[in-house]
């Protein structure tokens, strides 16, 4: 059980209080109508399967409800980072520079 | 006293004698014995049978690593356990052992015609055996292998006993209580620090327990220890014996699991057999020290030959010796000191057998002093007795050249092969292991873990090399937990370090095809075994684990992993790093479903939730069903009553009266602010900006693909207040999904999401005289056509109570939902039951609800949708707001696969011969038409108890809107049913028995 | 697990010597939802709202802890709903926010003794060590979400949805005996 830090909370915590919410950084095109059939296919079914690090989002479920961001290895299941919903994708370079 | 226990000596409190029985035979240990020392104490080697071959077996160790002593152990009616190590399981008065692997008594065994025919039962016997004929499979091959299958036997009974398990955060955990863990926790102690020390032994001490000669700063090693322990104690430190740290988690997390009761005579009320910790602790030391390996040469099963370390810790701790005439064979200095012991403890040890041309001269002189044959550059060939050992056969080498055997009587044979550090936890951290070529054998490197490891676990030996190492090694650990490092000095008498090489299988001059020298004796696999799966091209140590099970028993390969990586390496002519270990998984010793299960068996198993009402619904004889996590009553049967009749009655009353339903579990969720009609129409099909406050609404909810979602009856409160219900199982999803939404796509919105479900409890009224019947109980307000008609909502006292009231149905009668403040449910129900007499009114569950529906063609999603189901397929284009900007969804239901011809769509079934289709059965076009038939759909809901003539199915068909009246076929085991296509609506499609 | 648990029928779960559960009488409970002038909502209601999540506020009989960024339940007494209701509804249309009785969601259990932070560490994940005197949290405690609050070292309160009190109820049980034996 990996421990997760909640950026509302400001605490970290057992995984269990959290739910696994995909991939970060979709965002819902602003007029789907005007969506080829491409383009909607792409966003609602096309996700990177990162071996490494990976941009993701998690909702602190059981805990304050919300939906944030993360950067986590898939390989040793490390949290680089985690971030509120709506704050800008990190500088991976950097975080794996801080990491070491 | 037993014939073989010393008097005075061992661990064991001689006044305290404690009967047993083994195999039904009573024997009398003393308190402190495991099974295993005390069948020692009387003479008793022979303790079970092998996996494969039912070779006689006798325990080879003396803890928890033990291979072959294997029992099953009974403590009255239900609480039986197989495949318990005898080495562990302490005695207490009554305690019940059986062997295992044996038929019909473990002294004479019609399995061990396996043994003769070895042949056959070599690697891979399995996959060359079972081949072929292929017909054989089925009736023959796997009856057989699943007979003979498997250790022991399953308990049969329910296990009587309850187990716990708890979470525990601590600063350091120091795993292991032997000189170096304990060496860890005196450092630690008295810093402020929450410290653990866990072990899995019924006492603290690990080698000291059997190496009470060594003297640590002057004291005795068991004075140091009573001393430290009790030190340790008054600092603070938690002290856990019979708790094993079975596994090594992400982000310093270990699992440990407590036995409690095992060892205990009589169980005490409220205690649990086990406990499972699941242990955070922000910094962990491993010192778990190192295990014996065995010398690998023919006969090395017999019972009688064992480890010579595990003999001084039968000597010591328990006061037994395992032999009065034992031979040593060893490639290592240690197993000296076991004769040395055993010699002064009364035995004449008939030889010292070292494989190695040159030994210690101390050794030697010590040997020559004692009077103890020394045999060195000699190689053990093979052993003699049928259930024991009698003699064993001894020849000496000359370089690779093994010159003429002789044979030595004997009744034990110990036997050292040098000793392997203990990584499993290590392991599991993802730690790196590097190989070492002095001692042949893996060592720790690097773990990403908070972690550190000490003592024998990196390949240190002697008492006070480990007591000053885990005394050093702490002081990372006490550094990043921001107190000072400190370092005790310890000096050590009468240590014994020694050093060794390590062999490969014994030289022999007997033909290698013929020799059965064990490398894992619990699954039977010989050094034979794994030379042939090297030959037949496994390069891989992991493929020749698979091939040949070694390491796959029970006890994981703490005994044979390396020594069967060492025989691979050389059949393979590479270095033992190039063809690697396998890995270490937890859990480190077997461990019960019970300690993984906790608290979560029978009625605790999972989370069961119960409405306000279910109390009422228990005391009147529902039957329940599980819906997601809820119990909802099914039906209510009366005496004599099937479920069929019942819910025929229920459905019946309903739509000739009035019934009265359960509905709390609906999920409610309170949709509230400014943006809250803009938010319902983003998330819903329909239409809901117009929506005037004191109306219901049905609502679609889709997902952005298209697909139905959820859905359930929406009200508007006020202006910018909306009461949204959804489906009793997709309350949580709804809810989530509709936080995703507005957290991070429309965060603008001025909205908020509350759950209400258990804010409320609903019981819901339908049937002609459900107005009549409510009526009475609403306060100024009159239940009309005119003044409250079908879709209205009202905030109204019902009954005294503050109410939500809607006028909805589900059944096609006129319904109405009562939502009340939960606690006040019951209370309201039992108001309306009374009244309701005077109606006749009947209580029905899920299962009538689930017809009523039917009858009208009203959808419950995940039954009669899939998730692959529009709006359209399901004939409820009519919800779908076509003139909205956007909704979730809207664009995904013009996908191409989504407006494309034929898709499978809800329709109605009635079968020609009044038949009831099963709910799942396949549908076909054509009944004729070869196997495999093409299948265009299937039927979703199917029900014959309802009010209509004849049953009634709804299915989902291909092009299905466009098949009415046509005929389609359902084929079933034992007939082809035939069924007319038609609408989804049964009973009272004009909806005039909705009119009040 | 046959029990069935009403705020309406206070009552003892169990009470051992490591561990004394109670279902408390019913009490008012409101979710208020809010993002702006916390300041104005604050003293609308006459308590003002910690703004970090697990800390709690008091004031004349009113409770309130902060769950989430926008997010409070209060605690108020059954016959003052109406007036914080109140109070709050004329800000409506200058302060967006929301205002959900849920007074009837919830069962409280009160959870006291010497082991009762033991009790806690039988279903909760987390570190109980690091909810301080007087804050509250949200968390789980054997699969329910449930708020825990902490009133003494050895005193809890544990707010959980209706449905699940008696699941719990016999959670608590179990480990107030096991407790209880251990100390025997």
């Amino acid at each position: 059980m990996i421990q997760i830090h909640c950026p509302y909370c400001g605490e970290t915590l057992p995984e269990l209080e959290f739910a696994y919410a995909g991939e970060a950084h979709i965002v819902r095109p602003e007029s789907p109508s005007e969506q080829t059939d491409e383009e909607w296919a792409a966003f609602l079914f096309l996700r990177d399967n990162v071996k490494g690090p990976h941009f993701e989002r998690w909702r602190h479920a059981h805990g304050c409800g919300r939906f944030f961001n993360a950067v986590r290895n898939t390989i040793t299941d490390r949290f680089y980072i985690t971030y509120k919903a709506g704050e800008p994708r990190p500088d991976l370079a950097k975080l794996l520079e801080e990491s070491k | 006293m037993s014939k073989h226990r010393l008097r005075g000596r061992g661990r064991v409190d001689a006044s305290q004698p404690v009967v047993f029985t083994f195999d039904g035979k009573p024997y009398t240990g003393l308190k402190g014995d495991t099974v295993a020392s005390a069948l020692l104490a009387h003479g008793v080697h022979l303790m079970g049978r092998s996996f494969k071959y039912h070779r006689p077996r006798g325990a080879i160790a003396a803890g928890s690593e033990e291979p072959n002593a294997l029992i099953g152990t009974r403590r009255g009616p239900g609480r039986f356990e197989p495949n318990t190590r005898a080495t562990v399981q302490e005695i207490w008065d009554g305690l019940e052992t059986n062997s295992q692997n044996k038929f019909p008594s473990l002294k004479w065994d019609v399995g061990a015609v396996n043994d003769a025919a070895y042949m056959l039962f070599s690697a891979g016997f399995y996959y060359k055996t079972f081949m072929w004929p292929r017909s054989f499979w089925d009736k023959v091959y796997e009856p057989f292998i699943r007979a003979a299958a498997g250790l022991g036997v399953s308990p049969s009974e329910e296990d009587p006993d309850t187990y716990a398990s708890r979470y525990l955060y601590c600063d350091l955990l120091i795993v292991g209580a032997g000189p170096a863990g304990i060496a860890a926790a005196r450092e630690a102690a008295g810093k402020g620090l929450s410290v653990v020390l866990v072990d899995e032994n019924s006492e603290m001490g690990g080698t000291l327990l059997s190496e009470p000669q060594s003297k640590i700063d002057g004291k005795s090693a068991w004075t140091w220890l009573e001393d430290e322990l009790a030190a340790l104690k008054e600092a603070g430190v938690k002290l856990m014996t019979r708790t094993t740290a079975i596994g090594y988690y992400h982000e310093n997390m270990i699992g440990m699991v407590e036995k409690l009761t095992d060892h205990l005579p009589t169980l005490p009320a409220d205690t649990p057999r086990e406990r499972m910790w699941r242990v955070r602790a922000k910094q962990v030391v491993l010192a778990q020290g190192a295990l014996e390996k065995p010398l690998v040469f023919h006969g090395n099963d017999r019972p009688g030959v064992m480890l010579a370390g595990s003999a001084q810790t039968y000597l010591h701790r328990y006061g037994v010796k395992v032999g009065e005439s034992p031979v040593v064979v060893t490639s290592h200095d240690s197993a000296w000191y076991a004769a040395f012991d055993l010699q002064a403890a009364g035995a004449y040890v008939q030889a010292i057998v070292d494989t190695r041309p040159q030994v210690r001269q101390d050794l030697q002189a010590e040997a020559r002093t004692r009077g103890i044959p020394v045999k060195l550059g000699h190689t053990v060939t093979a052993t003699g007795g049928r259930l024991r050992i009698n003699t064993v056969r001894v020849n000496p080498l000359n370089g690779t050249h093994v010159g003429n055997g002789q044979w030595i009587k004997c009744d034990a044979l110990l036997m050292s092969g040098g000793w392997t550090p203990s990584l499993h936890l290590f392991s599991h951290t993802k730690g790196s292991l590097i190989w070492d070529d002095d001692l042949t054998t893996f060592l720790p490197k690097d773990t990403p873990e908070d972690c550190i490891i000490t003592g024998a676990s990196r390949g240190l030996w002697g008492v006070e090399a480990a007591l000053k190492d885990g005394s050093v090694r702490v002081g990372e650990a006490l550094s990043k937990l921001g107190v000072e490092a400190t370092v005790s000095d310890y000096t050590v008498a009468d240590d014994r370090v020694g050093t060794g090489v390590t062999m490969r299988e014994l030289p022999t001059d007997r033909s290698a095809g013929k020799a059965k020298a064990f490398v894992d004796f619990q699954n039977d696999v010989t050094a034979k075994d794994l030379r042939l799966a090297v030959r037949e091209g496994m390069r891989s140590i992991e493929h020749v684990k698979r091939y040949t099970t070694n390491g796959m028993a029970t006890d994981q390969g703490k005994m044979s992993n390396i020594n069967g990586l060492n025989i691979a390496a050389d059949a393979l002519g590479k270095k033992q790093p190039q063809v690697g270990l396998t890995t270490f998984r937890p859990p480190y010793t077997p461990t019960t479903f019970g300690a993984f299960a906790g608290y979560h068996r029978g009625d605790h198993f999972e989370v069961v939730r119960k409405t306000q009402i279910d109390g009422w619904a228990e005391e009147n004889a529902a039957v329940f069903e599980p819906v997601g996590q809820w119990r909802r009553a099914r039906y209510f049967p009366k005496a004599g009553e099937t479920m069929d009749q019942a819910v025929a009655r229920e459905c019946a009353a309903t739509r000739a009266s009035v019934g009265i339903f359960d509905a709390s579990t609906l999920g409610k969720i309170e949709v509230v602010g400014p943006d809250a009609a803009e938010f319902v129409n983003r998330m819903y099909t329909n239409p809901f900006m117009k929506l005037a406050p004191g109306k219901c609404r049905y609502g679609l909810l889709l997902g952005d693909d298209g697909y139905i979602r959820d859905d359930g009856v929406i009200a508007r409160i006020s202006d910018e207040r909306f009461h949204v219900t959804t489906t009793t199982g997709g309350a949580a999803r709804v809810l989530t999904m509709m936080e995703d939404y507005l957290q991070t796509e429309w965060p603008d919105l001025n909205v908020w999401l509350t759950s209400t479900t258990e804010q409320w409890s609903t019981v819901a009224v339908n049937g002609p005289n459900a107005a009549k019947l409510l009526q009475p109980f609403v306060k100024d307000f009159a239940l009309t056509e005119d003044n409250f008609p079908h879709m209205s909502c009202v905030e109204v006292e019902v009954a005294g109570y503050p109410a939500r009231l809607w006028r909805v149905s589900f059944t096609g009668e006129i319904g109405f939902e009562i939502n009340v403040p939960a606690p006040y449910g019951r209370a309201l129900w039992e108001t309306l039951w009374d009244a309701g007499q005077a109606y006749d009114i009947t209580a029905y569950g899920t299962e009538t609800m689930h017809v009523l529906r039917a009858e009208k063609g009203y959808i419950i999603v995940g039954q009669d949708t899939d998730g692959t189901v529009t709006p359209y397929d399901a004939g409820m284009g009519w919800a779908v707001g076509t003139k909205k900007a956007d909704f979730v969804g809207m664009r995904g239901l013009k996908r191409p696969d989504l407006v494309a011809k034929n898709r499978k769509q809800l329709v109605g079934l009635v079968t020609e011969d009044q038949s009831c289709l099963e709910e799942g059965a396949q549908i076909v076009l054509d009944p004729n038409q070869p196997i495999p038939m093409k299948m265009v759909g299937h039927v979703t809901s199917s029900y014959h108890q309802g009010t209509t003539d004849h049953p009634i199915a709804l299915a989902l068909v291909e092009g299905g809107h466009s098949k009415m009246g046509e005929t389609v076929y359902i084929p079933m085991p034992d007939r082809t049913i035939a069924a007319k296509v038609t609408g989804t609506v049964f009973v009272d499609p004009e909806n005039a028995r909705l009119k009040i | 697990m046959s029990k069935h648990i009403s705020s309406l029928a206070p009552s003892v779960v169990v009470d051992t010597a490591a561990a004394h559960v109670a279902v408390t009488p019913m009490t008012g409970r409101i979710s208020l939802r809010a993002r702006g002038d916390l300041a104005a909502i604050g003293k609308a209601i006459g308590v003002s709202l910690p703004t970090q999540i697990g800390i709690c506020a008091k004031t004349d009989g009113i409770e309130v802890v902060c769950l989430g960024p926008d997010e409070w339940t209060l605690l108020v007494p059954l016959d003052q709903i109406e007036k914080v209701q109140g109070a709050l509804a004329t800000l409506a249309p200058s302060l967006p926010h929301s205002m959900t009785e849920i007074t009837g969601r919830e069962i409280t259990f009160q959870i006291e003794g010497p082991h009762a932070a033991d009790l806690m560490s039988i279903g909760c994940p987390r570190d109980i060590s690091t909810i301080k005197v007087g804050q509250a949290r949200r968390t789980l405690f054997d699969g329910a979400t449930v708020v825990l609050w902490r009133d003494a070292e050895t005193s809890f309160r544990m707010d959980v949805w209706n449905s699940f009190a008696p699941f719990l109820a016999s959670t608590l049980e179990t480990g107030a005996k096991e407790l209880a034996a251990e100390l025997a």
